[in-house]
């Protein structure tokens, strides 16, 4: 098709199978691929691995795509865009470079784009008067008592597009907000205008027309089939669903596929369910390039597994940039123990009620909060879960009962299970229970979102040949 | 008469850290035109008990015939810290569509 780019989703999150996107690389379905690796929390979990090994930092699936996507796409003359640089981009491309090399791969370029970590930059901030807000509750930065772990700005399209001019193959970013990974390759392709304070109406549509196929690509398979209760009982494989491939063409409309080799479906309902994904104001659709309508939106089926989706239009960007600060919060623990018919449910609150009692006789006052939830009844909807009847629940023929405490200090989650395990024969009878099922002291994380003035944020571009990295 | 909200929807939800937004997709151009009358946001906050300690707003997306709830202080304080088991909301979908309306 003339005047068209292919851009596909390869992988929709830190961890997800890259099994579709080498598929599409092997097929040569796409120009492009992008892979979007950073959900909300996904850098306090880097920032977990960067606290054990300063080298690490970055999403370390990428250690196994440089084995096999990487080589692919190259070979193929795909390029990949990724965010999956997380904390220590750099650290990225040594580490893939290192890879690539043991491959004969020297040539590849990779881009690494940094400037959005404002770790070190926080007390400066304050200093110079902003008091870094949290846009949920209004509340200022100065109250905060727990410690940084991270503080990333979520910045936009135009650093991927300077990138991909430069002769990128490879892009590994950091905090590039996820639908500008895709915007960046078509204000690249062709050659809309970005970071421009006066773009025409027309310039603007386009751009959100490109966001617009980002949001629709960053969740991999969610837009071809996957979690769907549009496309419910899903009558197609699951096992080899085929991830999105939008064919972009320049006005900003979009026809989305999939390989025709693939399981899964690609539908004007899959294409609506992932249109609403973690959206707000779908009238004010806020990215760091621009606003973004979508109630104009249209969504046709052309063909099987071919849908055209077009119509988006643009604001002007925001001043500011969303920044997220992730703090440490403490710790929680949590358990999972089963009891069994009969009187399941009995079982449970009896064990409950001990756990409770040794809890308040052993005096672990650092327990600052605990939650009992029962597997198969209210695990999951809590209190807003719809009740059993009581002739339901006395021929249950299972109950799980999930422990969950949040606490400060690691000696406390240690010594809350500890102080429990006599139940296993001290309990109700049949308490069913493996270590596994649970964890003492996981991380307790919160982020705090707050704005800054884009002026603050400028992002970097290092481009060159993988064997650069190398040193 | 009333019918559960999955006979005339499909819905989907997801987080952005306490707020957790419910995307409701009507499955007729006529079921569109009930779920705008019936399912109010009062209803949807209701129906979560206190699983949502914030409001609820509607927003109405005609062109995909689809409303689009936002719930915050939904996600007890967001994924990364939450003690749920559901810590993203991804079954604020499911919960929502056992909800009963009138047609």
């Amino acid at each position: 098709m003339p005047n068209s780019v292919r851009i596909a989703a390869g992988q929709g999150f830190y961890g997800d199978s890259p099994r579709a996107a080498i598929t599409i690389a092997l097929q040569r379905g796409a120009d492009y691929i992008i892979h979007d690796a950073l959900a909300e929390l996904t850098l306090s979990i880097l920032q977990k691995d960067r606290q054990k090994d300063p080298s690490l930092g970055y999403a370390r699936d990428l250690e196994f795509t440089a084995y096999n996507l990487i080589p692919m796409c190259y070979k193929n003359g795909i390029k990949l865009v990724t965010n999956s640089g997380g904390l220590n981009p750099y650290g990225a491309a040594k580490k893939v470079s290192e890879i690539l090399n043991k491959q004969g791969i020297k040539d590849l370029k990779i881009a690494v784009i940094t400037g959005d970590d404002v770790f070190d930059r926080l007390n400066d901030f304050q200093a110079n008067g902003l008091t870094l807000s949290n846009i949920d509750t209004g509340k200022p930065f100065s109250e905060v008592n727990f410690p940084v772990t991270h503080a990333n700005v979520y910045v936009g399209a135009k650093s991927i597009a300077d990138a991909l001019a430069q002769g990128a193959d490879l892009i590994l970013a950091g905090r590039v907000a996820d639908p500008c990974l895709t915007l960046g390759i078509l204000a690249h392709h062709f050659n809309w205008a970005l970071d421009d304070e006066n773009l025409s109406q027309e310039g603007l549509n386009k751009l959100a027309c490109g966001i617009t196929i980002g949001h629709l690509l960053e969740c991999g398979g969610q837009a071809s089939g996957g979690n769907s209760y549009a496309e419910w009982p899903m009558d197609y494989p699951l096992h080899n669903l085929g991830y999105p491939i939008a064919t972009v063409f320049a006005d900003g409309s979009a026809v989305f596929s999939k390989l025709e080799i693939e399981g899964g479906c690609v539908t004007k309902n899959t294409i609506r369910e992932q249109l609403v994904y973690e959206i707000h104001d779908p009238s004010h659709y806020i990215t760091p390039d621009v606003v973004v309508d979508l109630t104009h939106v249209t969504v046709e089926e052309v063909a099987k597994n071919q849908v055209r989706v077009s119509g988006s239009l643009g604001k002007p960007r925001p001043e500011n940039l969303k920044l997220c600060i992730g703090l440490h919060e403490g710790f929680m623990s949590d358990m999972i123990a089963f009891f069994s018919w009969p009187c399941a449910y009995e079982k449970c609150q009896k064990f409950i009620q001990a756990v409770k009692d040794i809890w308040a006789n052993a005096g672990l006052s650092g327990i600052e909060r605990a939650e009992f939830q029962l597997l198969g009844l209210n695990g999951i909807h809590g209190e807003a879960a719809i009740s059993a009847s009581p002739e339901v629940l006395s021929e249950m023929n299972e109950i799980g009962v999930r422990l969950v405490i949040k606490h400060s200090d690691t000696k406390t989650g240690s010594m809350a299970f500890k102080s429990i395990v006599c139940l296993g024969l001290n309990g109700p009878p049949g308490l069913t229970a493996i270590p596994g099922w649970g964890k003492e002291n996981r991380t307790l994380l919160s982020l705090w979102p707050t704005l800054i003035p884009r002026k603050l944020v400028q992002t970097t571009v290092h481009c060159a040949k993988a064997s650069e990295y190398l040193q | 008469m009333k019918v559960r909200l999955i006979e005339i929807a499909a819905a989907r939800s997801g987080d952005k850290n306490d707020v957790c937004n419910i995307g409701v997709l009507a499955k007729s151009a006529e079921a569109y035109q009930i779920l705008k009358k019936q399912l109010t946001p009062e209803l949807v906050k209701a129906h979560f008990g206190n699983l949502i300690q914030g409001q609820v707003i509607r927003y109405e997306w005609d062109s995909i015939e689809a409303l689009n709830f936002v719930c915050f202080q939904a996600l007890d304080g967001g994924a990364s810290r939450s003690l749920r088991m559901d810590t993203l909301g991804k079954n604020f979908s499911s919960h929502l569509l056992r909800l009963e309306i009138e047609i």
